[in-house]
This record gives C-alpha cells, sequence and structure tokens, in this order.
C-alpha cells in the first residue's frame, strides 16, 4: 500500500485485525527463532563462565576453530554424510514413488510400511538398528556372513549412520514425490506412448521435468536436515566408542563443545559456522534450480 | 454486538487459564517441595525417606521425588540454575559440585547442624564423604547421602569350571590375568573385562600400583607421566591384547555388565551402587555370582597396591531457594541417623553415616543367595576419594578423547603426555 495515502476507518481496522493474526506466529517467531540466534550470534564470540555468564573474547572461538583438526574432520564428515545421504536416498525414494504409483496390488499396504520408519521414533529406531549392526550378535553380519564391526570400525561408522538415516527419511520423501507423481497428467505418457517413446525415455523427459518442483523441495529439505545430522549418532554411538571421531557431525561436535564440556561459546561458533555453510549450498542451489527446475505445467 | 462475544469469550478464557494457573499450587494448606533425582531404582528408598519426614519432623511439607535420566540432568539443572527455578532439593555429583558451589549456586549447609553438635559431619561421615560434599573453599555445600566403592564381579560357575579358585583379598593383578587365561583355556568364556572407564577402570589400578591422577598434595597436578601412573595405565589398557579380554570395538557395543549377565565374560568391576539392581535385572542369575574385593598390585611404587575408588552423592540446594529454611530443615533431617538409615534399609545405597552401612544388607537378604557385600565395607579401609578438582570439567572431555586414542593403537607414552599437558594447561591460567 502507498504511503501517505489516508485509510479509512474500517480499513485501519481491518489492517490492525491483520497484524492481530498473524501476532501469535510472529511473536513466537521472534521469541523461539529469531532471539536465540542473536544470542547464539553473540555467545560466539565470548567465552562462557558458566550458568549463563558470559565475557567478551572477540574472534577467539572463530581462530580455535579454525585451527583445531576435529573441527575440520567433523565439517568433512557432514559433508560425506550428505553426499552418502542426499543423492541415494532421493534416488531411492524416488524410485519407491514410481513403483507405489503404479498399479499393484495392496497398494495402501505398501504405502503405510513405506512411511512407517517416519512414525517411529528416531531413538527407537536408533536402537533397533544399534542391534542390527552389532558386530558380535547382530543379524546382519548373521546373515551377511561376515563380521564386520560396523558402528565401531571408522570405515564403515558413518556408512552405517548413512543406512540408517536414508531407511528413516525414504518414506516421507516417497510420499512427497508421490503426490508430485499423481499431479501429472496421464495425458502425457498417452501422447508419448503414441509416438512410441520408450518407459525410459518418458522417465527422463516426462516424469522428471514434472516433477521437478517436488524434488527442488525435496532436496532441499534432505541437504538441510542431513547437515543438520545429530540424534542418530547420539542414539547409535558412545562416548567410548573408538570410531567416535570419525563419524561425529558438526551439530554432535557442537553438543559436546556446549553441553559435555561447557564451553558454549565455542559451540556457539560451530552453529554459526554451520548456519553459514547450509545457507551457502542453499544459496548455490536456488541458483541452479533455474538450470532444471521447470515450473510450466 | 457481534464484535462484542468474541471479546467476551477471550476474556473468559484468559480468566480460566489464569486460574488454572492459580490452581497448580497446593490447596491442601501444606507447602510441596520437589525433589529431583537422576536413578529410578532409588525412586522408592527416596520417597519412604521423604514420607518419613513428613510423618515424624513436619506433617504441613510434603516432598515429591522426580526422576530424570542422567545425561538430561545436568542440562535441566543448568538451565534451571540460571533462571533460578532449581528444584527445591536435588542430587549433586561430585563431578558437577565444584563447577555449581563455586559458582553460589548451591546454598552452603557448613552450619547445618551446629545447634546439635558443631562438629557434627566430621563425628558421623568420613573425611571423603565430606570432601565429595565441599566446594574448593572447603565449606559444605551439600549433605552428604551415601559411598560407594569399586568391587570385582565374578561368575562362580565359570571359576568352577576352570577350577580356579574364587577371588578373595590375597588376589593380585597376576592372579587376575592367570585366572583369566585358565577360564578362556577352559571354558572359552572372556576372562577379567577392562574396558575403558576412569572409576569402574584404569583409576583403581593407578592407585593401587602407587601412582596418581592428581597429586595428592595439592589435587591441582596431574600425574599422568608419574612413572607408577604410567606403568598402570599400561599394564590396564595392554589388558586387552589377551584373547581373553574383548577389544574397545567389543565394549563400545557391549557394556562388560551386558556381557557378563549373558554369561560370555567372568569378571569385571562394577560400581557397589549398581549391585542391587543387577540381582532383581537378572533373576536367572542370582546364585552364579559374587562380589570380591580388587586385586592388589603386585609391586606398588608405595602403600600395600590395595586401593578402590569410592565416591559419594549428596543432597543440595539453591542458595538462592524460595523455601531455604524448611529445605534446610528437610536436608537436617536427610542427613540424621534415621533419614540415612531409611535410605540404607531400601537398599536405595549405602549410607554416608558412619555406622550404619549394615542397613543395606537387608535387602539383599531377599535374595535365595545372599552376595558378600560385607566386601563393600571393608574396601571402605583402602578407598580413594573420587578424583575432582575445580578444573576437571574442562580437561576431562580432552583427556577422555586422548584415551580412546590410546585404544586405537596411539603410543601410550605419547598420548599420555599430550592428557598430562591438557590437564596441565588449566592449572596454569587458574
Amino acid at each position: 500500500m502507498n504511503k501517505g495515502q489516508k485509510l479509512s476507518v474500517a480499513a485501519r481496522r481491518e489492517e490492525n485485525w491483520g497484524w492481530f493474526m498473524i501476532a501469535p506466529t510472529i511473536i513466537g517467531l521472534i521469541i523461539l527463532n529469531l532471539w536465540p540466534f542473536v544470542q547464539t550470534l553473540y555467545a560466539s564470540f565470548c567465552e562462557h563462565l558458566g550458568f549463563g555468564h558470559y565475557k567478551f573474547i572477540g574472534l577467539q572461538n572463530y581462530i580455535d576453530m579454525f585451527s583445531n583438526v576435529e573441527f575440520w574432520k567433523a565439517t568433512w564428515n557432514t559433508v560425506f554424510f550428505c553426499i552418502l545421504t542426499v543423492p541415494v536416498g532421493i534416488a531411492l525414494a524416488l524410485f519407491v514413488a514410481i513403483l507405489l504409483n503404479a498399479k499393484v496390488k495392496f497398494k495402501g499396504g505398501f504405502r503405510t510400511i513405506f512411511f512407517l520408519p517416519l512414525v517411529c521414533a528416531p531413538a527407537a529406531v536408533a536402537m533397533v538398528w544399534r542391534w542390527l549392526f552389532n558386530g558380535e550378535y547382530g543379524i546382519l553380519n548373521q546373515m551377511l556372513g561376515v563380521k564386520i564391526q560396523w558402528i565401531t570400525d571408522p570405515k564403515t561408522a558413518i556408512i552405517a549412520i548413512a543406512i540408517v538415516s536414508i531407511w528413516s527419511s525414504i518414506g516421507y520423501d516417497a510420499v512427497l514425490l508421490l503426490a508430485g507423481l499423481q499431479n501429472i497428467s496421464k495425458s502425457y505418457y498417452e501422447a508419448a506412448d503414441i509416438d512410441g517413446a520408450s518407459k525410459v525415455t518418458q522417465f527422463f523427459h516426462i516424469t522428471i521435468p514434472m516433477i521437478s518442483p517436488t524434488l527442488f523441495s525435496v532436496l532441499i529439505m534432505r541437504l538441510m536436515a542431513s547437515m543438520k545430522v545429530y540424534d542418530l549418532i547420539y542414539m547409535m554411538a558412545d562416548e567410548t566408542n573408538p570410531a567416535l571421531v570419525d563419524m561425529q557431525s558438526l551439530m554432535y561436535l557442537f553438543y559436546r563443545s556446549s553441553f559435555v564440556s561447557g564451553e558454549r561459546g565455542y559451540g556457539s561458533a560451530i552453529v554459526i559456522w554451520t548456519v553459514f555453510l547450509i545457507g551457502a549450498v542453499t544459496i548455490i542451489q536456488f541458483i541452479g534450480q533455474k538450470k532444471w527446475v521447470n515450473y510450466d505445467v | 454486538m457481534m464484535k462484542r462475544v468474541p471479546r467476551a469469550a477471550a476474556a473468559v478464557l484468559a480468566l480460566t487459564l489464569l486460574l488454572a494457573l492459580c490452581g497448580c499450587g497446593a490447596s491442601d494448606g501444606k507447602t510441596h517441595l520437589t525433589f529431583q533425582t537422576w536413578d529410578v531404582a532409588q525412586r522408592d528408598g527416596m520417597q519412604a525417606m521423604c514420607d518419613a519426614y513428613t510423618a515424624t519432623v513436619n506433617p504441613d511439607v510434603v516432598i515429591d521425588v522426580q526422576v530424570t535420566s542422567w545425561s538430561e540432568y545436568w542440562t535441566k539443572l543448568e538451565a534451571a540454575a540460571e533462571s533460578n527455578t532449581m528444584p527445591d532439593i536435588f542430587w549433586m555429583h561430585t563431578d558437577q559440585i565444584l563447577y555449581y558451589a563455586d559458582f553460589g549456586i548451591l546454598a552452603d549447609v557448613t552450619d547445618l547442624y551446629d545447634s546439635e553438635d558443631p562438629n557434627y559431619y566430621a563425628n558421623h561421615y568420613s573425611d571423603i564423604s565430606i570432601g565429595n560434599a565441599s566446594g574448593t573453599d572447603g565449606r559444605m555445600y551439600g549433605v552428604p547421602k551415601d559411598r560407594d566403592n569399586v568391587v570385582l564381579v565374578y561368575n562362580k560357575e565359570m571359576f568352577d569350571a576352570a577350577g580356579v579358585s574364587y577371588p578373595d583379598e590375597t588376589w593380585t593383578w597376576d592372579n587376575l590375568t592367570d585366572a583369566s587365561q585358565k577360564i578362556y583355556d577352559a571354558t572359552g568364556k572372556y576372562g577379567y573385562m577392562a574396558y575403558n572407564d576412569e572409576q569402574l577402570g584404569y583409576w583403581n589400578f593407578v592407585y593401587q600400583n602407587g601412582g596418581y591422577i592428581l597429586d595428592p598434595e595439592t589435587n591441582i597436578h596431574a600425574g599422568y607421566t608419574q612413572p607408577a601412573t604410567v606403568e598402570a595405565i599400561k599394564f590396564y589398557v595392554n589388558l586387552q591384547k589377551n584373547d581373553w579380554c574383548p577389544d574397545q570395538n567389543y565394549f563400545a557395543e557391549t557394556s562388560p555388565g551386558t556381557a557378563f549377565f549373558s554369561e560370555v565374560g567372568s569378571m569385571f568391576l562394577e560400581g557397589s551402587w549398581n549391585l542391587l539392581s543387577e540381582l532383581k535385572n537378572y533373576p536367572e542369575m542370582v546364585g552364579k555370582w559374587d562380589i570380591a574385593p580388587l586385586p592388589a598390585a603386585p609391586n606398588p611404587a608405595s602403600g600395600d597396591g590395595k586401593a578402590t575408588i569410592s565416591n559419594g552423592l549428596c543432597y543440595s540446594t539453591a542458595a538462592r531457594g524460595k523455601n531455604l529454611e524448611l529445605v534446610k530443615d528437610v536436608l537436617r533431617f536427610f542427613g540424621s541417623e534415621e533419614g540415612q538409615r531409611i535410605q540404607g534399609e531400601s537398599g536405595a545405597a549405602i549410607p554416608a553415616y558412619l555406622g550404619l552401612e549394615d542397613s543395606w544388607t537387608t535387602e539383599f537378604q531377599k535374595f535365595d543367595y545372599v552376595l558378600d557385600v560385607q566386601v563393600c565395607y571393608d574396601q571402605f579401609e583402602t578407598c580413594v576419594q573420587y578424583i575432582n578438582n575445580a578444573t576437571r570439567r574442562k580437561w576431562k572431555p580432552g583427556v577422555a578423547d586422548e584415551m580412546v586414542k590410546v585404544y586405537n593403537g596411539a603410543d601410550i607414552d605419547a598420548q599420555l603426555a599430550v592428557m598430562q599437558a591438557i590437564a596441565d594447561r588449566y592449572v596454569e591460567t587458574d
């Protein structure tokens, strides 16, 4: 609305009501999201003396952080975890979505099964997988006839976490993609059939472009979730796990710094770095999407 | 008129919510106090003690025991301390007490019994109990609750099968390794399961060998490079190189306790505070296992080779608490002979109050096989106070990380030097 333009009493009242209606959400966001972010940013320039008392120390936390080997290892672990989970996870979710969209019996049953992991508490999921992965008694090793220390071997630990992560997120992503698939008009495929296009060609030239907006949303969300991975690692690895350094993510390192060692300033610096990373990746994606996401349906 | 209706409705709603808030306050005219703990196994014992306070001392006070898990407990308590909404009474652990006490969060309870007996604590509690409840300034910031120590748990059937006599007070580290080898050869079961732990692991061996983690004189300087300490830690870590001991990969997934009670291993170190719940949790194992004193170091640099780490909790309250005087009266009862006896008889833990140790036996006698709990009492003769100082909170995680590297195969001497440097770093800055 133009500045200076006089509003009628009714219009002003309506505007006030507008503010009033969004107030709960906005106030909630400011108190619960924005203000803590400002506090975290401030804390990252401070040393935590204890019980909420901070001393300003400038950039010292960042200097310590960037010169810490463990921090760079955690950054790499986080990136590697994304590389492991995002492409494979989304490809599998798309595959599942296409299967669920096909004409199969018990479609409802299958959809429920794939969606079930999401209904389970993450802690319970992690505990069950811990037993499946157990090097001595785990069913996975029994079935494969191997003796791999999945969770405690530095080489496999992060892969094990990635498998659980993919398993728990596949259902949710598949349901979103399924909704996208169902919006594609049958007439495109019929026309393609008449023109003699193979199923593979149809998939790459009709399905992918048509669900690219959904795919893009899923990609953004999955990448953010992967970069923030914490709960799975916390549940699956103990403090004395020999592979902990090789699997800990940035968020896990933050937890250990802030809540185990009590160095909340340093922990906050790690959080700010993670926010920066996620921001950078998301910006790149939004620029990149112009090349492949198709909005003219 | 239409406008008025929502407003009136909103007003009614707001009023209801407000009333509901007020409704949370006690309506029975009694003062309700909250008592926060982290151990479900001790809930009944704590509640029995609180009910006894209500019944015998002050009928106008009702105390509700609440339990949170250990991992959440400290996060919650610290947040509560910052916002001055701490529970009225809470357990305090040695790992944390200095952080809270030195920051002025905890109420000073040194003078709690002055009207009764100015030397009350010294007369009824051990120096270790008093030490575990004191701040760096030497004042008391909690009423001692219990005391514990570490014992050797062993599987009798496996010892019988291998023809090895049960561990006793004559045992040294050599007996420990010999028996482990014999049991492994005869039964294929693991011997002594030595895993990466401080209180239930290498600390005991260090002190048995005459070494130290913190210099006993000053309690400031770490001793990770002190010869007797180095020798003990090497001995302990290298136990995992034997066929009869699982490696740290194994222990990262399966705790020694789980392995022991699944009957795949024959010995491990356990804290006295866990014994009762293990009897309850593994009923089919009752009678198959017992406890013994920790084996002694064969050639200690000083002392007789015997040592066990002893810790104890205490009851604390906030310095800025709203019901401070009332709570102090409750704490006075918790630290009295009566309060401590109720705790002991409930099986919760060995009372810190001297002379009441036997009350803890009561609960064990209810089982078909009675553990030799006298071992726990006797071991107080040789116990060493749980390792702690004002800066340990800062160096503990770093030292623990370096210890993990030792188990990953890094050179022990080099790692111990790093651990020493980490602990020393905080000495200089303070």
